[in-house]
């Protein structure tokens, strides 16, 4: 049964938000050593790291490292923020990094250029109907199965509060692109689903 | 909106159109409009909703993330000599411990923790605990530890045996540098002091909540050089960190066995009563006292209240547990 309209999350995932210029001030402070502002910055922007990052690495406790790494190098770096990007997707960006070298070092690709193909999807084939019968807890179990450079796709998509551009800037990939991996992420989505309606 | 004389490809939504929707955010008219009348794009309006669902219940279930808070000055309490550090003590532990139990968090950068029993010296042995049918709660000072069971001491002074099993949850905290042994994972709160920090709690062993009490952030990584003085602390990125302990450290281990506890620390057992007045426990918590005499250079300041009772969400396990280890 589709839901498309029901909500879930917290306002923490909400789609857009205010603050930039609050940012920019606490990234100021920050540079200035201001713990209180780092704080400040934790509280606002590390729920929503954390969670794109989970998404991405699908463990916890790496995840936790991840987002502690990030918080570091925003403490380091702080005083390098040009303002040129948001805060949200300037920390994104960081914690994308941090999470590229880390699973680097064990062998892994975020990125994986076999999946940055354009697939765009061609009208309700089998995955879109797969995605219309479809409940919310198979597409969250759907979502953990696809390949990491989708599920970072998703996340920053629908989940960080970024958008498209931000999100192109994050991935420093053209629109174009972020808009195919969406649609090849869903693609892989519904195969996935109807691969699991047909083993029913 | 792919409309446009030029285009096309489609007189379909635009994918950012599709996203925007999914997200909450302003479409404009002409494609509100479009979105009405075509079933095609309200079919894959409908499909990105579900997938952009799917991403934020994934996102909604993420562990919390460490929220440091300073505390609210005006409101500190500040006391001093040994029954300060004793309070600090128990309040810290208290608010790491209890604050689920009581419903209280750490988001109003200020806690007030309620906890124990029977301060009178005429309290029950056992008393309810709200939010799980059957479920009772023994506080008291450990006496002994016999295999799988212990003893524990009311503050009415009745014994209380409290038996466990291989799935009760014990967990433990106060002054236990000891714990800090090389090769740990530790998650250190602390102030920063240049580039030492001074450890207010330190976690030892895969922490089960990722909630903080106010005013700290955690940094996490691995025990090296463990002294009586403090360690270095080794990132997941290879930075070290100085760190150093004292005397008012607060070290909890979250998942700890029985034997770890130490005699005289306050029990907090939660468990079901058998006929025989024991308490078959599913959770367990130690807090041990600080030694009279450490240095007074507490780090926290956390007022405590007393109260009788407390209250869990729920009986499952990890509900349970949680209600002895809060933001799980």
């Amino acid at each position: 049964m589709n839901e498309p309209h029901r909500e879930v999350g917290s306002p923490t995932f909400t789609a857009s938000r205010d603050g930039a210029c609050d940012d920019a001030a606490l990234l100021r402070r920050i540079g200035q050593g201001d713990e209180d502002a780092m704080a400040a910055f934790y509280r606002e922007h590390g729920q929503v790291v954390l969670a794109q990052v989970l998404l991405v690495t699908g463990e916890r406790v790496l995840a936790e490292e991840i987002v502690q790494d990030t918080m570091l190098a925003v403490w380091r770096g702080a005083g390098s923020f040009r303002g040129e990007s948001s805060a949200r997707s300037w920390v994104i960006a960081i914690a994308r990094r941090q999470t590229r070298d880390r699973l680097r070092r064990r062998r892994l690709r975020v990125v994986d250029d076999a999946f940055l193909a354009d697939q765009p999807s061609s009208g309700p084939g089998p995955e879109a109907t797969a995605l219309d019968r479809a409940d919310l807890a198979e597409v969250m179990g759907a979502i953990r199965q696809l390949a990491a450079s989708h599920r970072e796709v998703l996340g920053l998509a629908f989940g960080s509060g970024l958008s498209l551009p931000e999100v192109a800037g994050v991935l420093e990939i053209p629109v174009g692109t972020v808009k195919s991996r969406l649609t090849a992420a869903r693609a892989a989505l519904g195969r996935i689903l109807n691969e699991k309606g047909q083993n029913r | 909106m792919n409309t446009g004389p030029a285009d096309t490809r489609s007189s379909h939504l635009d994918l950012a159109d599709l996203i925007a929707e999914a997200n909450g955010q302003a479409i404009d008219d002409r494609a509100r409009e479009h979105l009405v009348r075509c079933e095609h794009c309200r079919a894959e309006a409908s499909r990105w909703h579900l997938v952009a669902g799917g991403v934020r219940g994934l996102a909604a279930a993420a562990p919390e993330v460490a929220q440091p808070a300073r505390p609210r000055h005006g409101r500190l309490r500040v006391l001093t000599g040994p029954r300060r550090r004793t309070l600090l003590v128990a309040s810290v532990a208290a608010a790491l411990v209890l604050a689920t139990a009581v419903g209280l968090g750490v988001s109003n950068n200020f806690v007030h923790i309620k906890f124990g029993t029977g301060g009178n010296g005429a309290g029950p042995v056992l008393t309810a605990v709200t939010g799980c049918t059957g479920l009772e709660q023994a506080v008291g000072r450990l006496e002994q530890v016999n295999g799988n069971s212990l003893v524990v001491k009311t503050a009415s002074g009745q014994p209380v045996t409290v038996t466990t099993t291989a799935s009760t949850f014990v967990s433990m905290s106060g002054a236990l540098r000891s714990e800090i042994t090389d090769g740990a994972s530790v998650m250190v709160r602390g102030t920063r002091s240049g580039a030492t920090i001074a450890a207010a709690i330190v976690t030892v062993g895969q922490p089960f909540s990722a909630v903080n009490p106010p005013g700290y952030v955690p940094v996490q990584g691995t025990v090296s050089e463990a002294s009586s003085a403090g360690f270095t602390l080794v990132t997941s990125g290879g930075t070290r960190i100085p760190v150093t302990t004292s005397a008012d450290t607060l070290v909890i281990v979250p998942h700890a066995s029985l034997g770890q506890l130490q005699h005289g620390a306050t029990i907090f057992a939660f468990g079901h009563a058998g006929p025989d007045g024991t308490l078959s426990a599913r959770a367990v918590t130690g807090i041990t006292q600080f030694p009279p005499g450490g240095p007074a250079g507490a780090h926290l300041h956390i007022s405590v209240h007393l109260k009788v009772g407390a209250h869990v969400n729920g009986c499952s396990p990890r509900a349970i547990a949680a209600a002895l280890l809060p933001g799980s």
